[in-house]
């Protein structure tokens, strides 16, 4: 099966303030499959969010390869970085990270408003494709400051499949959210794995959560302790 | 969505409008600031214009003299001087040698627009047991009164000047107590006394000349100075004013008088106008400087509002570049919006000035004239200025880690 992600001794390390610098990750090595639907666990400050981020290509590694898509990363500048990223990664954040001065459709649409050269009727009927999938037509035209915690992260789950992104990185998507609404977003994402067999990797500390995904990878101390391939 | 724009025009707009409060009070300091630079430019470019305006249509752009009365040294031989002390001479009343010579040269000379001859010199005006003192210019006013537009100032009467006739000013009218229709007896170097009728009564704006200065026909003046034949002045009124000195240097150097330009007996109104500019320039870019800080402060604190959503936008594929445009966009627009309600405010306290600041004798303190050009300066320069102001809060996004700014 062809992976998503290939990552080989990531290490990553902070300057503290010389001569200190402390590692965060120590030589992680783990395979995404194409089509997988996992959950990173870990204790706070085993190294997730670093993690995602350096798979997202928000942050480098210190040490380490990287692939994405099928493509390396090692040696790409920042541009090439921002392209690859763009075209190939959505993310869905705790705090669902929506732009306020926008609705909701043209939230979802922002991935292609950026990347540029989308005719302005395919660009909007991507995103009401989304957002009906997510089951928020009803809130298209509404300022995202209106909308519930539940109803903002559906739309920043439409907005991260945008692009048709080979691989969804969701930084505890639920953590904001009650039960019943966490459930629905949840259901949301694995439904769109399913269904579009984008593969997703989700940060998340509920453990009942967890157990509904295929794969779990727990970080601890910046180790892989479970589920690295 | 305005789909028009590309994303950074979208975005740097809908910022824009989502702060509004501060978009409002930055406009205000923008429009202000504009408003002051283009009031104060309108009124002092209006200023200046009709102040030359009047310069320039009350006196000759150049007058030629005949050249001042020396003496000289008495030599007792080569190198010898009989005597060291040399007294000036007065400067007696007399005509131009050769002057209808020199008139036709100075008619056939490129950018000399037309020639008058005058004969003026001092006299006594009697009218009764009222005497006053007086200068009397004598010409012909179909030359004459296009150089200096004495019929534009014209309060009583009208213009006509026959060899009996004088055109007086409002001060010299009050105090002999005469009015148009009237008779005045006028001295000058000729003992014979001359009666002439006032066909026109002027105001040339100043006290001094309306008490002292008065026209009469040519022939009149050079009979009552004693100068049949002669003229004491050549006037001159050439095209381009501004080329006044370098004409009359040229007229001087060809014909051998004295010839002074407008430019050069006016030294102190080109003195004042250059340090009007100056502190012209000087304010405005005071203005210019404060518009600036006053639209990076407030990109400043937009950046670090919005850390988080340029960290998100930078996730989703926002270029640097992209970042870095949709900051300096919003101090474009904010430059340029505030410059054109700016404008707007400025020209509408220029008319309400134009209005109710006038003259001492009513007339207009300056046109009203909004130059073109210094509106579109204006706004260019404004937007120029919020570019640049953007430019410093503009890299401060673009240089933001994104990673660390969705974390907050």
């Amino acid at each position: 099966m062809a992976e998503d992600a290939l990552l080989s001794g990531i290490r990553k390390s902070f300057n503290i303030g010389a001569p200190a610098e402390v590692e965060i990750l120590h030589g992680i090595d783990i395979t995404l499959e194409h089509g997988a639907f996992c959950a990173l666990i870990g204790p706070s400050g085993s190294g997730k969010s670093t993690l995602l981020n350096i798979i997202g290509l928000l942050d480098r590694q210190s040490a380490g390869r990287l692939v994405i898509g099928g493509k390396d990363t090692q040696g790409l500048d920042d541009a090439a970085l921002t392209r690859l990223r763009g075209e190939t990664i959505g993310f869905v954040f705790q705090a669902h990270n929506l732009i306020p001065a926008f609705t909701a459709a043209e939230n979802v649409m922002m991935p292609m408003l950026l990347s540029r050269g989308w005719a302005d009727a395919a660009m909007r009927a991507a995103a009401e494709a989304l957002l009906d999938r997510v089951g928020m037509t009803r809130w298209r035209d509404a300022r995202v400051g209106n909308l519930s915690g539940g109803q903002a992260q559906r739309v920043s789950i439409a907005r991260a499949l945008m692009m048709k992104p080979v691989l969804v990185l969701a930084d505890e998507p639920t953590g904001n959210l009650d039960t019943a609404a966490a459930d629905g977003v949840f259901d949301m994402m694995h439904t769109m794995n399913q269904e579009q067999g984008m593969t997703f990797l989700i940060v998340t500390h509920d453990p009942r959560l967890a157990k509904r995904c295929g794969r779990i990878i727990e970080l601890v101390d910046g180790q892989v302790v479970q589920g690295a391939a | 969505m305005i789909r028009w724009l590309p994303f950074e025009g979208i975005a740097a707009l809908r910022f824009m409008r989502e702060g509004w409060i501060q978009t409002i009070f930055i406009l205000v300091g923008v429009s202000l600031g504009v408003a002051v630079t283009v009031f104060e430019t309108s009124i002092l470019t209006g200023v200046q214009a009709n102040f030359l305006k009047r310069v320039l249509t009350s006196q000759a752009h150049i007058v030629l003299l005949p050249p001042d009365e020396v003496a000289r040294p008495l030599h007792d031989g080569p190198g010898i001087v009989e005597d060291a002390t040399l007294q000036r001479p007065n400067q007696r009343l007399r005509s131009i040698d050769q002057w209808q010579t020199i008139r036709a040269t100075v008619a056939s000379t490129p950018g000399v627009r037309v020639v008058a001859s005058v004969a003026s010199g001092a006299a006594m005006a009697v009218r009764g047991d009222a005497t006053a003192s007086i200068s009397i210019i004598g010409a012909e006013p179909e030359d004459y009164f296009r150089i200096v537009r004495v019929p534009d100032y014209i309060v009583a009467g009208t213009w006509r000047l026959t060899s009996d006739d004088i055109l007086i000013g409002t001060d010299l009218a009050t105090l002999l107590g005469v009015t148009v229709g009237d008779r005045l007896f006028v001295t000058g170097r000729s003992p014979t006394p001359r009666a002439l009728t006032i066909t026109a009564i002027f105001d040339l704006g100043s006290k001094g000349a309306n008490l002292r200065t008065t026209f009469v026909a040519f022939r009149t003046g050079q009979s009552l100075l004693n100068l049949v034949g002669g003229v004491t002045s050549l006037e001159i009124a050439v095209a381009d004013a501004f080329a006044a000195e370098t004409i009359a240097q040229d007229l001087s150097a060809r014909t051998g008088v004295r010839a002074d330009s407008w430019i050069k007996t006016n030294a102190q109104f080109f003195t004042a106008v250059q340090a009007q500019n100056t502190s012209n320039i000087v304010i405005s870019s005071a203005v210019a400087l404060s518009v600036a800080f006053g639209v990076a402060s407030v990109l400043v604190v937009s950046v670090v509002q919005r850390g988080r959503e340029i960290g998100i936008l930078r996730a989703m594929g926002a270029r640097r570049g992209q970042v870095l445009l949709v900051f300096l966009l919003q101090g474009g627009v904010l430059g340029f919006l505030g410059a054109v309600l700016g404008s707007l405010i400025g020209a509408g306290l220029l008319l309400v000035w134009h209005d109710q600041v006038r003259q001492t004798d009513g007339t207009e303190l300056f046109p009203y004239v909004l130059d073109p050009l210094l509106i579109g300066g204006t706004l260019a320069f404004a937007s120029v200025v919020g570019l640049l102001a953007g430019m410093a809060p503009a890299m401060q996004a673009a240089r933001l880690d994104p990673a660390v700014a969705i974390r907050g």
